[in-house]
């Protein structure tokens, strides 16, 4: 092995410019590669912080306007989401469906305390909320089971929102704020990248509406569903429940609106995974001319050492020995050259990891570890490739024919 | 007998096919310094290649230290070459980027002997050779008549049956030509068989036994 290298270094050090030439093609190829495949993570981690495996088993509901006339009704009806439509939606696919949620939201609230006030949404929400908004409680707790059944006047408020209604958000937690003429008590303060909203309990929430039963939004959780065509089933079954409820052509497009989260991240991660493809593919070939550019290497190498090959097949080289020194000396050049692309590739992607923090388009445009085993194996095999070719001419140089010279 | 021709002819193909060796039979007995002599195209280059299983032949058959040499794979005639056959070549053949050290060496890494012990066998040849002060230089920083010595202990260090030497003093002076054949003769008379290819009459008078070739036959 060391016999080897000293070889390598002995070729390479003959041969400087060109060396350094296919060595630059070899490390801008793989340097390509992985500034692409750096982005291609920042773009989908982006995706992923928005729609995570977490809340993907959710679809939203909402009320609409009818565009067709049904059952005597003109169109243009409003229609209004209630607490009543529930358990229907339960029903209406009791194997998928595992729960369905009310949520009302009160807009633009005025929240104060004796000091200052703010104007944010209040929701009304239910316990899970906390994991499906993936908010992280920061001090307090959020909403429990006792609120709701208690519908006791209690609120979650945001990180921001705390430090301006109380000057320090770790005091927050056990102090009072007044909303809607009421005073509530603050239980927890979380902390979310962009929601500030408040969160009260659904219950109280239904109570303050005038209990009439109206809520803005229906949230559905669905279990055991792997495919789009069966999240639209689950889609059409919520459908299909509430125009009989509510009334209204179960064909009819915007009598209420469903956001399908789960198949929107489907697609998501359908789009992801084409980009990663499309992301390679554009690698690969760009790699491919620091490639060829080695095999080029080293035929000009073989036919340069066409004697001295000879002199080693005389004294005892056998065919697979040679093919393994050319093989070995085109896979080191290519990893060597690789190695200080990927180190290249890595600290710019780093460096725009830096310069993009906190953006709306990239998030930790970075490779990890396991990208960069798939790129040094990419290239062990590419050199392998490249050299394979010139091994091969190499093997068929006759000893008698080498040595017939000078 | 290491050495036993029987009835060896070879044809070079082409346009004009070339009948090179038109039934070569000859004994060379162990201990032998031999030397072949024949004009240029006579065909003695082409019976050097195929006593050093460098080049095959059509018909008849070869034993060399008792083995028959016939239609061997790459991999077997690389093995019988490293082991029972040391080459000396007229342009010394010495690879210019390693040292007289390594190149003595070399045929060893082919037998898979570690770095160590074949550098120190290798010391051993060269100083047998006179030239252990010269183990770490290059080709190029030495004189033809060391060079030749240096490819004489490289072709020595595997302990081989027979020893072909092409033309060994044909790029050398008259002194160090004579240099190189008295390291010859030593090696003779110490039980190595050698058989030197030359068109030198000074080289061939030198040996205990001329075989002449003309016209791809054994003329003497």
């Amino acid at each position: 092995m060391f016999d080897l290298f000293r070889e390598i270094s002995q070729t390479l050090r003959n041969n400087k410019l060109r060396t350094a030439l296919t060595g630059f093609a070899v490390a801008w190829g793989i340097f390509m590669l992985i500034i692409l495949l750096g982005m291609s993570r920042g773009v989908y981690n982006n995706f992923n912080s928005f729609a995570s495996a977490d809340n993907a088993n959710t679809m939203g509901v909402w009320g609409g306007w009818t565009s067709k006339a049904y059952k005597g009704y003109k169109e243009g009806r409003s229609i209004g989401l209630k607490d009543s439509d529930l358990p229907k939606i339960m029903q209406s696919d009791r194997r998928r469906i595992s729960s369905a949620q009310g949520s009302i939201v009160l807009d633009s609230a005025n929240i104060s305390t004796a000091t200052d006030y703010i104007t944010d949404a209040m929701y009304g929400r239910y316990p899970d909320e906390v994991r499906y908004a993936k908010l992280r409680m920061a001090y307090g707790r959020f909403l429990n089971q006792p609120d709701m059944d208690m519908k006791r006047k209690v609120v979650v408020i945001s990180r921001q929102n705390a430090r301006i209604l109380f000057g320090d958000e770790s005091k927050a937690v056990g102090q009072y704020v007044k909303a809607m003429s009421l005073a509530w008590q603050v239980i927890g303060v979380y902390d979310h990248d962009w929601e500030r909203g408040s969160y009260v309990p659904y219950t109280t929430a239904m109570m303050l509406n005038g209990n009439d039963g109206r809520l803005s939004e229906i949230m559905v959780r669905i279990t055991d569903v792997h495919t789009i065509e069966e999240g639209e089933d689950v889609e059409q079954s919520v459908k299909t429940a509430l125009a009989a409820a509510h009334e209204f052509s179960p064909d009819d497009r915007s009598a209420i609106h469903i956001w399908n989260r789960f198949n929107n991240y489907l697609s998501n991660m359908q789009a992801t995974g084409i980009l990663n493809i499309a992301i390679w593919i554009i690698g690969l070939l760009t790699m491919l001319s620091g490639i060829v550019g080695v095999s080029n290497i080293m035929f000009v190498s073989v036919r340069e050492r066409t004697h001295e090959i000879g002199i080693r097949r005389a004294i005892g080289a056998k065919p697979r020995s040679i093919l393994l020194q050319i093989v070995t000396e085109s896979v080191a050049i290519t990893t060597l050259f690789g190695y200080i692309g990927i180190v290249m590739g890595t600290i710019v992607t780093g460096l725009v990891a830096k310069l993009t923090e906190g953006t709306d388009f990239l998030k930790d445009p970075t490779v990890n570890i396991s990208i960069a085993v798939q790129v040094t194996i990419v290239l062990i095999i590419a050199g392998a490739l490249a050299g394979l070719f010139p091994a091969i001419k190499a093997t068929k140089v006759k000893p008698v024919e080498a040595l017939r010279d000078e | 007998m290491i050495i036993r021709l029987k009835d060896i002819n070879k044809t070079y193909p082409g346009a004009v096919p070339l009948h090179v060796l038109k039934g070569i039979t000859l004994d060379i007995d162990r201990g032998e310094l031999v030397s072949i002599m024949g004009a240029s195209g006579s065909g003695k280059s082409t019976l050097l290649n195929i006593l050093g299983i460098l080049d095959n032949y059509d018909s008849g058959e070869y034993y060399l230290d008792g083995t028959l040499i016939k239609n061997l794979s790459e991999n077997r005639a690389a093995e019988l070459r490293n082991r029972m056959i040391g080459f000396v070549f007229q342009s010394f053949n010495l690879i210019s980027y390693k040292n007289a050290m390594e190149n003595v060496a070399l045929p060893l890494f082919y037998q898979g002997v570690s770095r160590r012990k074949r550098n120190a066998m290798a010391m051993e040849q060269l100083e047998r050779m006179g030239l252990a002060d010269r183990a770490r230089h290059l080709p190029s920083e030495m004189s033809g008549g060391q060079k030749q010595r240096v490819a004489i202990a490289r072709a020595l260090i595997t302990r081989p049956s027979i020893i072909l030497a092409d033309e060994p003093t044909g790029a050398l002076d008259s002194k160090t030509s004579g240099d190189v054949m008295q390291v010859l003769r030593n090696l003779n008379s110490e039980g190595m068989t050698i058989v030197i290819v030359t068109h030198d009459p000074g080289v061939g008078a030198q040996t205990g036994r001329i075989i002449r070739i003309t016209d791809g036959l054994i003329t003497q």
